[in-house]
């Protein structure tokens, strides 16, 4: 078999305000399997992307064999033989087909005829799973049934159907079990035996890396790093610092106030679902505490657990040395928690409403007058935000929908602050924020400590974490690594456990 | 543990799957136990088929409106205009019975252009296109007919002198069994081999279950939708038909009332042999669960005006078992 050469030579992309791939010059040969790894925003994804056919805006060039290819649409790169499974396998299943009519769907589209030969689809769908050596999954149930390993299994068969040279799995252990993750590497490995194909694999799990691929590549802001050859002398440790490496651009220090006693914590939460397992935590009273972790592991899941978004399985929600029944979000706010959502035009605000709405919809109550909402009153209350919050907005009665992102999140957390609740538990709460904005809300998140009321404080951006909090939990996996003094950590430390790396101090 | 709560959902699916046909042997059992062979007899069997004929029809036009997840409030009174135009063709014009139905297939392709139009030109969602399309049907359809039955021995709309005075036996036979059980059989038959055994069916399903996975793997979403409103139109235009034939005229608004029962039908179907979504042998089974507890119960003298409370009954547990079963997330 003779090897096949993919490569990208000086691609940028540029997204409004950020450069999310600078300069990129990257190659994979068949035979290979390749880890590319990177903090959040390192631009994996969207290199990822750009093979994909997903990001036709790029600027440089990508050559297949040393000659230029044009990938503008995803069939572009179909048709050369790249393949991606996204992490998202919902998006491209359909649930309401069988296994089969799943893994033939593109040829079913391709070849024309209008019989659909059901005997062939099945055989030929069996056959691209035994490929991969799979004969537990059944090609006529329908694919709703799967696990999501199966589901994944059936997307990397649909990918060998066609074309395929360079397979892209986009964090496909993120969501996997163990055993199951074992048996993903089992089909990998054997495929990349058996065909002339490049597995690229992006992954948080440095472990896995270690395990699975030959090479590494480092990406940070938008930049290659490094490539280096996996050996048995590479660390852990080593791949942290490369993809760290960075100083503190922005700083934001927490201001010093009276820290009381535990006002919130959790014993062992575990959600229904293990999106979440034996979680506990505290917060003091005046305290600030960060929540910290890559993306998928599981920090928007405990935030949503504690206010009863998702359903805890076992354990304890204490508040004021309260156990909390909670059943849904109604509950928890009637309980003095609040949330301020990650995704906040779908959950934080009701875009479609104005500042003044917003800012009451929490606690409408307090601007009622036997039930009737009470239009000076809830003005008035608006006025009074949107001036001590900084909201830049025209007047009160604008529609969230047409302020900035920053001016929405501030909108979104002026909603719990009128409804004066106990716990605050903030999800994200920068993201796709400027920083002018950015200040803001750190500002409040302050005065809110410094009331003594709890703050839970979920962000991927270590740097903030560092800044702003206390005392920061690392999740990974649905678990909490470690439990970290924010004095006495560094960068490096909250990455090493966001990646999987095991405390010594069993228990901290 | 964990091999137990598997084997439970594994028994739950089953049940879920066959629920429908369950509860229809259920019904046959019940009400033959209860009277004997009033209810399961030759003639009372054809009763029911017979009754169930016109739902069916309307369901499995639903159907294929709703593989591609698409939904039609409108095709009752468009189904009456459907019958508007057949007995007109007929009688007013004294058009043969064939072209009769030809006429009244292509009217109804034709008024469902403007339902297309507005679903895939205007964007609106499917429910309120139709909504909206339902009084439209309804005002055009009476125009056209003057506000009364087309019937016979009733002047044309404009006050002529029909060209028909009665109806052909041929007519009436369209209504009457064998051949509206046929007809009927047949419907679910095409649909069933559409659907299931063509591409063209298995990519409306595949818009049904994930719209944009099917659009990623380069099906013409637009194409397919608007193909799935042709065939629908068809199947409406032989309700139509079916109701005039069966009343002998047709009257004002005579098909609106079977919107209801069609989609219950469809939704109680959905399930069947673990199909989850719209599919003809459920739609079947679903109209025919309908219309066999219509019979049983007016047979053991429950009395009619009760009997829509016991359809809902039907469309509300079948939900039930589409919908609490669904894991929340």
């Amino acid at each position: 078999m003779d090897k096949i050469k993919l490569e990208t030579r000086h691609v940028s992309i540029e997204f409004p305000g950020v450069k999310a791939l600078d300069d990129v010059t990257f190659e994979v040969e068949t035979g290979e399997i390749r880890a590319v790894v990177g903090a959040n925003g390192a631009g994996k994804s969207t290199l990822m992307k750009v093979l994909a056919g997903a990001n036709p805006g790029y600027t440089g060039d990508v050559l297949l064999n040393g000659e230029v290819v044009h990938l503008r649409l995803p069939v572009d790169a179909k048709k050369l033989g790249i393949q991606i499974v996204y992490q998202e396998v919902d998006t491209a299943l359909v649930p309401t087909l069988s296994v089969a009519e799943n893994i033939m769907l593109n040829e079913m589209v391709m070849s024309g005829g209008n019989v659909m030969n059901w005997r062939n689809t099945r055989s030929e769908a069996k056959k691209a799973l035994e490929r991969l050596h799979i004969n537990n999954i059944d090609v006529r149930t329908l694919v709703q049934n799967l696990t999501l390993a199966q589901k994944q299994m059936v997307l990397i068969a649909r990918a060998i159907r066609m074309n395929c040279n360079f397979l892209i799995l986009d964090e496909p252990t993120a969501p996997l079990s163990n055993t199951e993750t074992e048996e993903l590497f089992t089909i990998v490995r054997r495929l990349l035996k058996q065909e002339n194909l490049a597995v690229i694999f992006i992954s948080h799990r440095l472990d896995e890396i270690l395990e699975i691929c030959e090479k590494y590549t480092v990406m940070r802001n938008g930049k290659i790093i490094c490539t280096d050859p996996v050996t048995p002398q590479t660390t852990t440790k080593e791949i942290v610092e490369k993809m760290l490496g960075r100083s503190f651009e922005e700083n934001f220090p927490k201001e010093a106030c009276p820290i009381g006693e535990v006002l919130f914590h959790t014993d062992h939460l575990t959600e229904a679902e293990g999106r979440i397992t034996d979680i506990s935590i505290n917060v003091k009273r005046g305290e600030i505490v960060g929540i910290a972790g890559l993306v998928g592991a599981g920090k928007s899941e405990l935030c949503k657990t504690i206010f009863g978004v998702y359903r805890k399985a076992e354990g304890d929600i204490v508040l004021d040395d309260k156990s909390l029944k909670i059943g849904n979000p109604s509950d928890a706010v009637r309980q003095r928690i609040a949330l301020v959502p990650e995704e906040r035009r779908k959950e934080g605000v009701l875009v479609n409403e104005t500042v003044t709405f917003n800012l009451s919809a929490a606690c409408l109550d307090k601007f009622c007058t036997a039930s009737f909402v009470s239009r000076r009153k809830a003005n008035a209350n608006a006025r009074e935000y949107v001036e001590s919050l900084g909201i830049a907005t025209p007047t009160i009665h604008q529609v969230v929908r047409n302020l900035s992102g920053g001016n929405q999140q501030k909108v979104a957390v002026g909603k719990w602050l009128a409804a004066d609740s106990d716990l605050y538990i903030f999800d994200e709460p920068t993201k796709g924020v400027d920083v002018g904005a950015k200040q803001d809300i750190f500002r409040l998140i302050n005065e809110i400590a410094k009331s003594g009321k709890a703050v839970i404080y979920a962000s991927c951006e270590n740097s903030e974490l560092l800044s702003l909090t206390d005392r920061i939990y690392v999740m990974y996996s649905g678990r909490i690594m470690a439990e970290l003094k924010t004095s006495e950590t560094s960068e490096d430390e909250i990455m090493f456990y966001s990646v999987g790396g095991k405390s010594e101090k069993v228990g901290a | 543990m964990n091999t137990k709560t598997a084997n439970q959902r594994h028994v739950g699916r089953f049940l879920v799957s066959w629920a429908a046909v369950l509860a229809l042997v259920a019904c046959f059992i019940a009400f033959t136990a209860l009277k004997g062979s009033a209810f399961m007899s030759m003639s009372n069997m054809t009763n029911i088929l017979r009754a169930m004929a016109i739902t069916t029809v309307f369901g499995i036009a639903a159907t294929v409106t709703m593989a591609p997840d698409g939904f039609d409030m409108s095709a009752g009174t468009l189904a009456s205009c459907s019958a508007y135009a057949f007995v007109s063709a007929y009688l007013w014009f004294g058009l043969n019975l064939g072209l009769s139905i030809v006429v009244s297939i292509v009217t109804t392709i034709v008024m469902y252009q403007l339902t297309m139009l507005l679903i895939l030109v205007c964007k609106i969602p499917d429910m309120l296109a139709t909504c909206s399309l339902m009084f439209v049907h309804q005002g055009l359809g009476q125009w056209y007919i003057g506000g009364g039955a087309v019937s016979t021995g009733m002047r044309t709309s404009w006050g002529a002198q029909p060209a028909r005075t009665q109806l052909s036996p041929a007519f009436s036979a369209i209504g009457r069994a064998p051949w509206i059980i046929i007809i009927m059989l047949a419907c679910v038959g095409v649909a069933f081999v559409f659907l299931n055994y063509t591409k063209h069916g298995r990519f409306l399903y595949a818009m049904g279950g994930n719209k944009e996975a099917a659009k990623l793997s380069g099906i013409n979403i637009k194409k397919y939708r608007y193909m799935a409103g042709m065939i629908t139109a068809v199947f409406i235009a032989i309700a139509g038909i079916l109701v005039a034939s069966r009343g002998s005229s047709a009257q004002v608004m005579c098909c609106d009332d079977y919107l209801m029962p069609s989609l219950a039908a469809v939704f109680v179907g959905r399930t069947v042999g673990g199909a989850e979504k719209p599919n003809a042998l459920g739609t079947l089974v679903g109209a025919g669960l309908i219309s066999t507890l219509e019979n049983g119960l007016t047979i053991v003298a429950v009395p009619f005006y009760v009997l829509p409370a016991v359809k809902g009954a039907v469309l509300a547990l079948a939900l039930v078992a589409a919908y609490a079963t669904k894991k929340e997330d």
